[in-house]
């Protein structure tokens, strides 16, 4: 322990933070987390209020994954503290590294239902990578420590710490020596490449499969010297995208459910897969037993658990992607394979030129991909606007675009959006969602407004949940259940109401002026889109199909 | 009625003494689809770690959960104590 100070359990907190270079926290006070709210007072830590906590989880969020740091939140306990959970959840799902801070009722009322009162260290046993109930002072502050530590080491993860209400106001008179907190780091297995040369240099049809480990390894420089050092062609998960320079000539786009053609019938015939950062996810494979049925995988990943978890590895590669990536680079002779993989690149490219005056949603999202700056991160929500977004919208690094990949959270969008903005002020920040999406953090508009976050909205409205709407139409005969939503209220209207400029567009013809005004305005704006209910994603890859077996429109 | 065959493995896990370290273990078994046959924990108060041994059965490989159950924070080891043993458990 070193200086003498006494501080409480609460100013600690703000200490701690302080040591971890946390500048913004987003959060929504209440009872049990009120002597935390109070130390917030005097500290310099930005806190923005959210008006839902599940809004301040996805702030978190967006802030983490846009920056490449810790997000932080906070909330009061009982309902305030499984408001997060999905937000946790989601972190978890996409290994994103999120401190959460929960307060909680005295320890003496704990245990008796007391008011407000959830058993949240129970709850959160499935949707963090760990949690804490801290019940002793003299234990706060390594606690929180670790909890930073945990968050980022190894594959990054969600951590929550739940405070009880006298914990935040006990009082501590000294401070930890600075590295007596620390934890012994696992220490991983040197790599073993040769196994894995051996493939890759009797390999005539490779294929690099990039996935969302990629950005959160730090390792886009090296994954994409790797790929062009070896020309091996490359296709990416919908986490991985940006990855890989979406100019790469070898590069075919996003695999799976709603991947590239070239990228699917790429994977299916391709003789090995060198996976980097991936896991195999069911919307990646289709059918697991028919997913890339000749080829040897290669497998690199910092998790032990996702080796052979759903595919056996030829060659599993354990630990850090960019120090090991690079070992695996040799010359391939694989000029056919290129060369054919290009030609159905070319064959299979988007089109744009839809009939009639009606907006076609992928050329909108085209349209704001080739005007917006350059280093705009995107984020979506959940639903066909996503998956357009992800298949006609161009990123350069895997921070520019910010999904909910995993857990597939409606909701999302919004608030990490704001996130994304609050920890990159510098940058444009565009929130693609859907009508059905918005509607679900919809209130997070009042976080917008009250701090003048300049988040760009693209608002894809065919007054449907167009996702489900467009399975039952496909696989459930067209009896379509509660999916509905020509009630929703005008966008227009509910914009002016935060004051946040907007405007609704109709026609393909309005397309370009009016991504050139929200780009143009200085403040917060909606673009509200009106796109025909009826269209469909494609291509879709059916549940239980061979990625090859996509329906291509019907 | 259906045969499904279940594979049943006895586990040694050593972990801190930590506050819900057995629920830790027992919420990851449950959702990677492991089912507990038997259990028995106890805590060496000399050093703080705990011994955990467990009788668990599946269809699914062991080395899914022992992965798994690697990666919590509080766990010091997993040895699977027995070559697999198999079981037929009928359904209807």
């Amino acid at each position: 322990m070193t200086e003498s100070k006494t501080l409480t359990g609460s100013s600690l907190l703000f200490e701690v933070l302080k040591d971890h270079g946390v500048q913004h926290v987003f959060g929504y006070p209440g009872g049990a987390i009120m002597p935390i709210y109070d130390a917030l007072y005097d500290s310099d830590v930005k806190h923005f209020l959210c008006r839902h906590e599940q809004g301040a989880a996805f702030s978190a969020v967006g802030y983490a994954r846009a920056a490449g740091t810790v997000g932080v939140c906070f909330a009061t306990s009982g309902p305030g503290a499984t408001n997060l959970i999905t937000g946790l959840a989601d972190a978890l799902a996409d290994s994103i590294p999120i401190v959460a801070i929960t307060g909680q009722v005295p320890t003496a009322a704990m245990g008796s239902d007391a008011f407000q009162e959830i058993d949240i260290f129970g709850l959160s046993l499935a949707c963090t990578k760990h949690s804490f109930q801290v019940t002793d002072i003299n234990e706060l502050e390594k606690v929180l420590h670790q909890a930073f530590e945990i968050a980022l080491e190894g594959r990054h993860g969600p951590v929550l710490v739940d405070i009880p209400k006298d914990v935040q106001l006990a009082e501590v008179t000294q401070r930890l020596d600075k590295l007596s907190h620390l934890r012994n780091k696992v220490k991983l297995p040197l790599a073993d490449i040769s196994k894995a040369l051996d493939l890759l240099t009797h390999a005539k049809q490779p294929i690099l499969y990039v996935g969302g480990g990629v950005g959160m390894a730090n390792a886009v420089e090296e994954v994409r010297q790797f790929a062009e050092k070896t020309g091996m062609p490359s296709v990416s998960t919908l986490k991985g995208l940006g990855a890989i320079n979406p100019d790469n000539e070898n590069y075919l786009g996003m695999l799976g459910m709603h991947g590239t053609k070239a990228a699917n019938i790429a994977v299916q015939e391709s003789d090995l897969l060198v996976v980097v950062g991936a896991r195999f996810d069911d919307r990646v494979t289709g059918k697991l037993d028919e997913f890339a049925p000749n080829a040897k995988v290669i497998h690199f990943d910092i998790d032990t658990a996702e080796i052979n978890k759903r595919r056996t590895a030829d060659a599993a590669i354990l630990g850090d992607l960019k120090g090991n990536l690079p070992l695996l680079t040799t010359d391939l002779e694989i000029s056919v394979w290129q060369q054919r993989l290009q030609q159905m690149k070319t064959d299979f490219t988007w089109r744009y030129d839809h009939p009639g005056d009606n907006i076609f949603a992928p050329a909108v999202l085209k349209t704001v991909s080739d005007l917006m700056p350059s280093n705009t991160c995107v984020t979506t929500d959940v639903g066909q606007h996503q998956m357009w977004a992800a298949q006609h919208m161009a990123f350069n690094d895997p921070s520019n675009f910010l999904t909910s990949a995993g857990m597939g959270t409606m909701g999302f969008g919004l608030p990490a959006a704001i996130g994304a903005q609050i920890s990159r002020p510098h940058d444009t920040v565009i929130a693609v969602s859907g009508d059905g999406s918005i509607m679900m953090n919809i209130q997070e508009l009042a976080t917008i407004k009250r701090y003048q976050i300049p988040v760009k909205i693209v608002l894809i409205d065919n007054a449907k949940l167009g996702m489900v709407r467009q399975w039952q139409d496909l696989f459930f005969d067209g009896r379509l259940s509660e999916t509905d939503l020509s009630d929703n209220p005008d966008f227009v209207m509910l914009s002016r109401a935060f004051d946040i400029k907007s405007q609704k567009i109709t026609k393909k013809s309005e397309i370009k002026a009016a991504v050139e005004e929200m780009l143009d305005h200085d403040g917060p704006y909606l673009l509200q889109v009106k796109i025909d209910a009826a269209e469909n994603v494609w291509p879709l890859v059916p549940p239980n199909t061979a990625n090859d077996k996509m329906m291509e429109g019907v | 009625m259906n045969a499904m065959t279940l594979n049943m493995y006895q586990l040694v896990i050593m972990a801190d003494d930590k506050q819900v370290v057995l629920e830790r273990i027992l919420q990851v078994t449950r959702y990677r689809g492991f089912l507990i046959n038997a259990m028995n924990a106890e805590v060496n108060t000399g050093n703080n770690v705990a011994t955990i041994t467990m009788t668990v059965s599946s269809e699914r490989p062991i080395s899914l959960l022992v992965d798994q159950i690697n990666k919590l924070i509080d766990i010091k080891s997993v040895k699977v104590d027995n070559s697999e043993v198999q079981i037929q458990q009928y359904s209807a």
